[in-house]
């Protein structure tokens, strides 16, 4: 295959001129001074989380560990079953100089409960969002454009405008304190943005392929179901990632209707060791790789059907 | 039995458009119909609702002696084959042809013997593992036929199958399609907008425009007795001439008169029209209807000479407009030279100015 002078990742013309090798070591520097950026945070995080207390503390700081130690992540795993009080508090220190939050034992069961919101949140979205998409898509019926503008627009209010009405809603339901309290309203959230993404991706699926499928025998839901679908991974694994990421960082809600660790997610639990009786930052980033893992095992997992073109050959190319 | 009958169908969208106005139409068990007209003249939209893929808003359409108006597509038994293909773009060759069969749950062993037997057929049997993606043009389209050839349907609809390839390649497409009538023996309805396409391949014609039919007939009828204007215009290549002026009286008969040109009728029409002198008409003439006459009445300087390889075609300033008449290519003539033709009375065609209708050949 001849290179193409022209690649999708080279959106205008401007990229598409005879190579300059100039022009072409500064965009290379632009792209590693947005990834250091990007990256260095979490990098520290990760460095940070693999050191003692005193040794995050001192100056300069250390980029790597130069005593690494995994004495954090002993403490979350190990340590999580007893009780932690103001007075003793500096008992078992995990890394010479830190101390362990009072609800350190809450981060492993926050996660947990993360997960279960997280995924519950995923599928329910996947089970409404595709039919809802398929059907906003597909059929041409009165108030389609309406019913789609609608949703968008549930988009365009801020969260904490929803605060009062969720509130009041998730109480008289009886649903406070429970992981179904925090499904429901994640739900409300994330549900217009994936009918949204698969609505457009569906649309842009040629039209004669449903009719296609229909004449073959098909039924509106299998034509959905064999056709679409396998059609619209791109759009599918976007929707998940967006759902599951929303899921697992969101902080408000889960503030408003989670009080005890019996629904409380991983933010909350991390949100309360900066609240304790001291803080300690080691003890803190491990938590946050915790917290990192599962989002970026979803990446790496799907990373490989983020790429469209699937449609390429339907019809004539 | 798949004949096919419409009574009074109307489609309309809900835009408030109207694509489809009273549709009154019966087509028989076996024929080969062809649905002429330009775009946005309602003929895809006719094709869809005999497949179930658009619904009927008005009026009954009965595929054999069933009411279909209500049955889903997966349901009627019906096959196919789309502009621009649709194959499932996820689905091998062999996938893509066996789908309808595997949502139809035909044993596996049945499965393969037909989609084999439909490759064989359509000379596509190498292909059978590739991805649509991997395939040209014409072998894409090989596959949608055979997609819809192994299903054995009672009706076999095509809507335009054929403008998306090139032209030598539609001409031979064009054979296959029709052999594969006559070797299917099953309804065919095709759609296109290409009149040589209709001429060659069709049982009956049917001309749409604006959502009404124009005219339905065998492709001879259609050309040699066009209903009017819009149906003369749209059959033949170049088009027929028009030329407009009124009936006048003179000495052997009724004759056609703008300005200068005067071109007489002939007894049969002369007769048929002796009410109507001096109605305004439109007077239809062929490229290929005329002769070189040194007396003829049609005459006029060369403007182009077009030669197509069997024949030339000469435009010619006649009764202020650009005419177009077929010569023999063997004789060579120049620009500016001045010509007379004589047009065969018996097949000329004489329209109303203002309808439009055929005066000669009205029909009921």
């Amino acid at each position: 295959m001849a290179s193409p002078r022209w690649h999708w990742s080279m959106p205008n013309t401007w990229f598409c001129q005879a190579p300059n090798p100039m022009r072409k070591v500064l965009i290379y520097l632009f792209a590693l001074v947005v990834a250091a950026y990007v990256l260095a945070p979490v990098y520290w995080l990760a460095a940070s989380s693999f050191q003692s207390e005193r040794e995050i503390v001192s100056v300069p700081p250390h980029w790597i560990p130069h005593e690494p130690t995994l004495m954090n992540y002993a403490a979350i795993f190990r340590d999580g079953d007893t009780k932690v009080t103001y007075e003793t508090r500096k008992e078992r220190d995990p890394a010479s100089g830190g101390y362990i939050p009072s609800t350190a034992r809450d981060l492993i069961p926050g996660m947990m409960n993360s997960l279960i919101v997280s995924v519950a949140v995923v599928l329910l979205n996947l089970l409404v969002g595709i039919p809802a998409a398929y059907a906003l898509a597909m059929i041409r019926f009165r108030g389609r454009m309406t019913s789609i503008y609608f949703m968008l627009t549930t988009r365009v209010i801020p969260d904490i405008a929803l605060v009062v009405p969720f509130f009041l809603f998730i109480q008289k339901l009886g649903l406070m304190d429970t992981l179904w309290s925090l499904i429901i309203t994640y739900l409300a959230i994330t549900v217009p943005f994936t009918v949204f993404i698969l609505t457009s991706y569906f649309e842009s699926v040629p039209d004669e392929l449903d009719k296609a499928a229909r004449v073959d025998g098909c039924t509106r839901f299998q034509t959905m179901m064999r056709v679409y679908l396998p059609l619209a991974w791109p759009a599918i694994v976007a929707a998940v990632l967006f759902t599951f990421l929303t899921s697992w960082n969101e902080f408000l809600l889960a503030l408003l209707f989670t009080q005890t660790i019996a629904s409380q997610t991983m933010p909350m639990v991390v949100a309360s060791f900066t609240s304790d009786f001291t803080i300690s930052y080691a003890f803190i980033n491990a938590a946050g790789v915790l917290a990192v893992i599962p989002p970026v095992i979803l990446a790496i997992v799907f990373e490989r059907y983020i790429v469209s073109g699937l449609t390429a050959g339907a019809v004539k190319g | 039995m798949a004949n096919i009958r419409f009574d009074q169908v109307t489609k309309r969208f809900a835009s408030g458009v109207v694509a489809v106005d009273k549709l009154s139409l019966e087509i028989a068990d076996r024929e080969f119909v062809v649905l002429l007209g330009p775009s946005g003249c309602g003929k895809s939209t006719t094709l869809n609702m005999i497949a179930g893929l658009e619904d009927v808003s008005e009026g009954s359409l009965y595929l054999g002696d069933a009411l279909v108006n209500h049955v889903p597509p997966h349901a009627r038994d019906v096959a196919m084959v789309f502009q621009s293909y649709a194959l499932y773009p996820h689905k091998s060759v062999y996938e893509n042809i066996a789908f309808g069969l595997r949502m139809r749950k035909f044993a596996q062993e049945e499965i393969d013997r037909r989609v084999k037997d439909a490759a064989r057929r359509l000379e596509i049997n190498e292909l059978l593992d590739r991805k649509p993606s991997q395939l040209s043009g014409g072998q894409r389209q090989r596959v949608a036929l055979g997609r819809a050839i192994v299903r054995q349907p009672a009706v076999f609809l095509m809507d335009e199958p054929l403008s998306n390839l090139d032209a030598a390649l539609r001409i031979s497409m064009r054979a296959e399609i029709k052999a594969l009538h006559q070797t299917m023996r099953t309804t065919f309805v095709y759609v296109t907008h290409d009149q040589a396409e209709a001429l060659t391949l069709a049982d009956r014609i049917v001309v749409m425009k604006d959502g009404l039919v124009q005219q339905v007939g065998t492709p001879d009828a259609i050309y040699e007795r066009p209903r009017n204007v819009f149906v003369a215009s749209f059959l033949g290549n170049p088009p027929i001439n028009l030329l407009p002026g009124h009936l006048d009286r003179a000495a052997d008969g009724l004759v056609f008169r703008q300005g200068e040109v005067v071109v007489p009728l002939g007894r049969a029409s002369s007769e048929k029209l002796a009410g109507d002198a001096n109605r305004p008409i439109v007077l239809g003439v062929r490229p290929e209807d005329v002769h070189l006459d040194p007396s003829g009445p049609l005459r006029g300087a060369i403007q182009s000479v077009l030669p197509v390889g069997s024949d030339q075609y000469l435009g010619i300033e006649c009764a202020q407009q650009q005419v177009f008449f077929r010569v023999a290519k063997g004789q060579a003539f120049r620009l500016g030279d001045h010509v007379a033709f004589s047009a065969a009375t018996a097949r000329l065609h004489l329209f109303e100015q203002t309808s439009g209708v055929n005066l000669l050949h009205e029909q009921p």
